[in-house]
């Protein structure tokens, strides 16, 4: 598909020739730059009064009010919650997609009877089911484990299908010249060949898991980052809006580092098994 | 390729001189003259076409304010504001230098201030708007001491939120003893009739609710004193209201006869057929807004007496007291009574509406009905209309 | 009885596939009449037909629509257009490469939604704003697949160029370019539906307009579920148009390179 082809672009397939300068070389000191630049430059915007302090809070600000946040153990609330969410509705959309992304390619059934309604409910956007599933969830847990339910099974249980579907025919082939039994051939073959698609998706998966989680959380919650951001924007506190802002970002980007390291690692292991 | 980068490197400082260029635009746009008015009002499209909330909508199509405003070349702006966030919409927009005016309401008023932002009180309008305390349909609940420690839904920073806060004082309560969720009316609404909350404060949209047989009101502002109802009225950006006290003058005295437009009985059903199109059928608006204490005439009254003064000190005592706001905040500075007083002269309406009588309602006794005697209150109602 | 069903399956992949959804059909209808509760959750179906020809036949749909369209194609244009030059930018300068990626990294991962409060600020909560946050939707995919798609090219590619003299409008026009079309595509084909359903989300987060997000927000308030599934159903709709129709244009831009996998 589509997405999963695109997004993998950037890591690491062995195709690209010129590496990232940037990245690889000096990567970690040249890549501080521009944000330093960045902050440097908000302090001065702030400092020398560009732009007033309720359209721009200064950067000292947002970091005492940061330190209270911690203080009060609001954050680390917020956080534990949100993250807690995250992964509880992660891990049971991407066991669920994984197990039936493998059959809807496996299993010529499964594909006739749930094929049509997997395409359908696959395109239908979490985002306009969010008012929907407030109706029939409630607010609480279940509503925002389920959305997040919904936005990792199709990607994954897509990934998975288009994993199993793209095994050369000749490794299958390979494994029943050689009968080998079936938990060898998923072992060493099927598991080793759908890996790296389904890590892609996994990752893509959660990238728009933790998007779809912060907007349910900004609509409807009682607690979590997005609902710290929500009721920070009621109250015109943009210091806290800004903290909520860098942490999301921080939080996405941990989780998209460790899965590519992750997926190198694999994709790497997989390489040694191979030869 | 040399070449391109030397011009993407000319480029950049291209950029960098746009940018700046911009930033020091903001700055600069206090003109002398004024070009346009820009006012904020809730709304509601329907079939592409624009409904304004309240009485912005009488106002747009005042000819005589429209002609005044032409005559100085200044370009009437509204800015339409959906009813799911007025508070958070108007208050960014204040903050932005988007609009000039609001009409809105009483806390997020006071939030906007306190945040250093200054803004003033045009034109105090009507008497208030009440609240509803909602429950699910099923629910045993009779008041709000049966929802202690119960999940409310209420949206934050909205003006209900002070008039909620009162109801839980009233009982010695805090909002700590309730598991309050922060959500928009729509949200909320869903909520409630999905038991998923044991109970929603709000406004009008309650008897929407009761109507569709999901849920049910256990109490209301009906109950309550008159002061203790939510006010949206019409708010100017300081630096605009002192700078162009002149065109600030003009918007007044159109809200003002506006509010005479409508406060008059024989335009009070055209009013309620207007304001149908902003969702609420016309049969529950009347059972919202029409209240035997007060007079059709006075409901409308933009003359600003010591019981809104005293509103706005709660107001903000409420929102220190839960730290919604950091800085207090003086209510003598947030009005601006001199326009009032004007327009009511220049439309030779001084003897129009007495304070007295705006005032009537918010002497009764502040004591809050339990729920089984607005239930019976509410069946009278029922059995009016 | 059975027998016959079953083999009225055998028969038809299609109608097999419709099998599951009819039975959700069914279930959702048999739910709607239990209670006042359910009945505001699960919408009976005639209800949603009827209002779906109340709002065509007022036009309204066909004007949130019109609305939510025109605002995406215009953030989409906008978007497209703005992340092509950076990612032109990024493969060219080494300089506009340094400083633009790790703020590119680090400002994708932030949760588009999440950033309406600071664009509610400083944009307004008007058209601009949304219009703002569709073309950051569409620019994200488009500057990473310009860039990459540049840095992918085959070197083979390149060296055949020099070998030819092309200048460097002449490479990059002829060489550079048309390889790079495939990803640029791909990038469109992710900016196009995400433009979309930011759209939708924009307009449920910020201000009153035409737009399917608004006439949910309207549906709402006056607790009309029905509306309500009737614009998720027209905004998914048209997602898979949208999709359909690029990746079929797609298809069409690249049949000189024949079917690749």
């Amino acid at each position: 598909m589509t997405s999963a082809v695109s997004d993998s672009t950037f890591s690491s397939t062995g195709r690209q020739r010129r590496y990232l300068p940037v990245v690889h070389s000096w990567r970690g000191a040249t890549a501080l730059i521009s944000p330093l630049l960045l902050c440097v430059l908000w302090y001065w915007a702030t400092a020398a009064r560009w732009i007033p302090e309720q359209i721009l809070p200064a950067p000292a600000v947002v970091w005492e009010t940061f330190i209270d946040l911690i203080d009060t153990g609001e954050l680390q609330m917020h956080l534990q919650i949100s993250l807690f969410r995250l992964f509880t509705g992660f891990a049971l959309g991407a066991v669920a997609g994984l197990i039936f992304g493998a059959l809807l390619a496996i299993s010529e059934t499964v594909r006739v009877y749930f094929g049509l309604l997997f395409e359908t409910l696959r395109h239908i956007p979490t985002l306009v089911l969010i008012p929907m599933l407030i109706l029939l969830l409630g607010i609480g847990e279940t509503l925002k484990i389920v959305i997040i339910v919904k936005a990792v099974f199709f990607p994954v249980a897509q990934a998975a299908t288009e994993g199993v579907k793209n095994i050369p025919r000749a490794f299958l082939e390979v494994g029943q010249v050689y009968r080998l039994p079936h938990v060898t051939l998923y072992r060493r073959i099927i598991l080793p060949a759908i890996i790296p698609p389904v890590l892609t998706g996994v990752r893509i998966a959660l990238g728009r898991a933790w998007l779809i989680l912060v907007a349910v959380e900004l609509l409807a919650a009682d607690s979590g980052i997005g609902q710290m951001m929500e009721f920070a924007r009621q109250m015109l506190r943009l210091d806290i809006v800004f903290i909520g802002v860098i942490l999301t970002g921080l939080v996405g980007f941990g989780l998209d580092k460790s899965l590519r390291l992750l997926e190198c690692y694999l994709v790497r292991w997989r390489g040694r098994h191979h030869e | 390729m040399s070449f391109i980068f030397k011009f993407v490197s000319r480029i950049q400082w291209v950029l960098f001189f746009l940018a700046g260029s911009v930033s020091i635009q903001l700055q600069a746009s206090s003109p002398a003259e004024v070009k346009e008015l820009r006012i904020a009002v809730v709304a509601n499209a329907s079939s592409g076409e624009l409904t304004f909330g309240g009485v912005p909508q009488v106002i747009a199509r005042d000819p005589v304010f429209k002609a005044a405003l032409a005559e100085q070349n200044i370009k009437l702006q509204w800015v339409p504001v959906s009813t799911a966030a007025v508070a958070t919409l108007v208050n960014e927009s204040f903050a932005g230098g988007k609009i000039d005016f609001a009409f809105y309401g009483d806390l997020p008023s006071v939030i906007l201030n306190a945040s250093g932002i200054e803004t003033r009180l045009v034109v105090s309008g009507s008497v208030g708007n009440n609240s509803y305390l909602v429950v699910p349909k099923h629910s045993t609940a009779a008041s709000i001491r049966d929802l202690k420690g119960k999940r409310i839904a209420l949206h934050r920073g909205r003006p209900w939120e002070a008039t909620f806060a009162k109801l839980i004082e009233s009982e010695g309560l805090q909002l700590k003893d309730f598991r309050i969720i922060n959500l928009n009316p729509q949200a909320g609404a869903a909520a409630v009739s999905a038991g998923n909350v044991e109970g929603f404060f709000t406004l009008s949209d309650a008897h929407a609710l009761v109507e569709k047989e999901v849920a049910k009101i256990i109490w209301s502002t009906k109950d309550a004193p008159v002061s203790w109802r939510m006010r949206a009225e019409l708010w100017g950006a300081r630096e605009f209201v002192e700078q162009h006290p002149e065109v600030t003058q003009l918007l007044a005295t159109a809200t003002v006869r506006a509010m005479h437009w409508v406060s008059q009985e024989e335009n009070k059903d055209a009013y309620i057929a207007e304001q149908s199109r902003m969702g609420l059928p016309e049969k529950l608006i009347r059972r919202d807004i029409l209240d035997e204490r007060i007079s059709w005439r006075d409901y409308w009254s933009p003359v600003l007496v010591p019981s809104t003064t005293a509103h706005y000190q709660d107001v903000i005592d409420h929102a220190l007291a839960n730290r919604l706001i950091r800085k207090p905040v003086k209510v003598d500075d947030l009005l601006a009574p001199q326009f009032v007083s004007r327009a009511l002269q220049t439309l030779e309406l001084e003897n129009y509406w007495r304070e007295s009588q705006a005032q009537a309602g918010a002497e009764q006794p502040s004591v809050a009905q339990t729920g089984q005697e607005y239930a019976h209150n509410g069946l009278q109602q029922g059995a009016e209309q | 009885m059975n027998n016959l069903l079953r083999n009225v399956l055998k028969k038809s992949k299609a109608l097999r596939g419709l099998l599951v959804p009819v039975l959700l059909l069914i279930y959702w209808q048999y739910a709607s009449g239990q209670s006042a509760t359910h009945r505001y959750a699960f919408v009976p179906l005639q209800d949603v037909g009827a209002s779906f020809v109340e709002l065509v036949g007022s036009g309204e749909l066909w004007i949130n629509l019109l609305g939510s369209i025109e605002r995406t194609g215009v953030g989409l244009v906008t978007g497209v257009a703005v992340g092509f030059a950076l990612g032109l930018a990024m493969y060219f300068s080494r300089i506009v490469l340094t400083l633009v990626h790790p703020l590119y990294t680090a400002l994708r991962q932030v949760p588009l939604l999440g950033l309406t409060p600071l664009i509610g600020i400083w944009l307004g909560n008007g058209d601009e704003a949304k219009v703002f946050i569709i073309a950051l939707a569409a620019f994200y995919p488009m500057v990473l697949n310009t860039y990459e798609g540049l840095r992918n090219v085959d070197s083979r590619f390149r060296e055949v160029g020099e070998i030819y003299g092309f200048n460097h409008w002449q490479q990059f026009r002829r060489v550079l370019l048309p390889a790079a079309v495939p990803s640029l595509i791909t990038g469109l084909l992710l900016a196009i539906p995400f433009a979309w359903i930011t759209c939708i989300g924009s307009e449920l987060l910020f201000n009153a307009g035409a737009g399917l997000g608004n006439l949910m927000m309207t549906a709402e308030l006056a607790a009309r579920m029905d509306i309500i599934l009737i614009c998720a159903l027209v905004v998914t709709t048209i997602g898979i148009l949208m999709n359909y129709g690029v990746s079929r244009a797609g298809d069409y831009l690249l049949r000189w390179r024949g079917r690749r996998k």
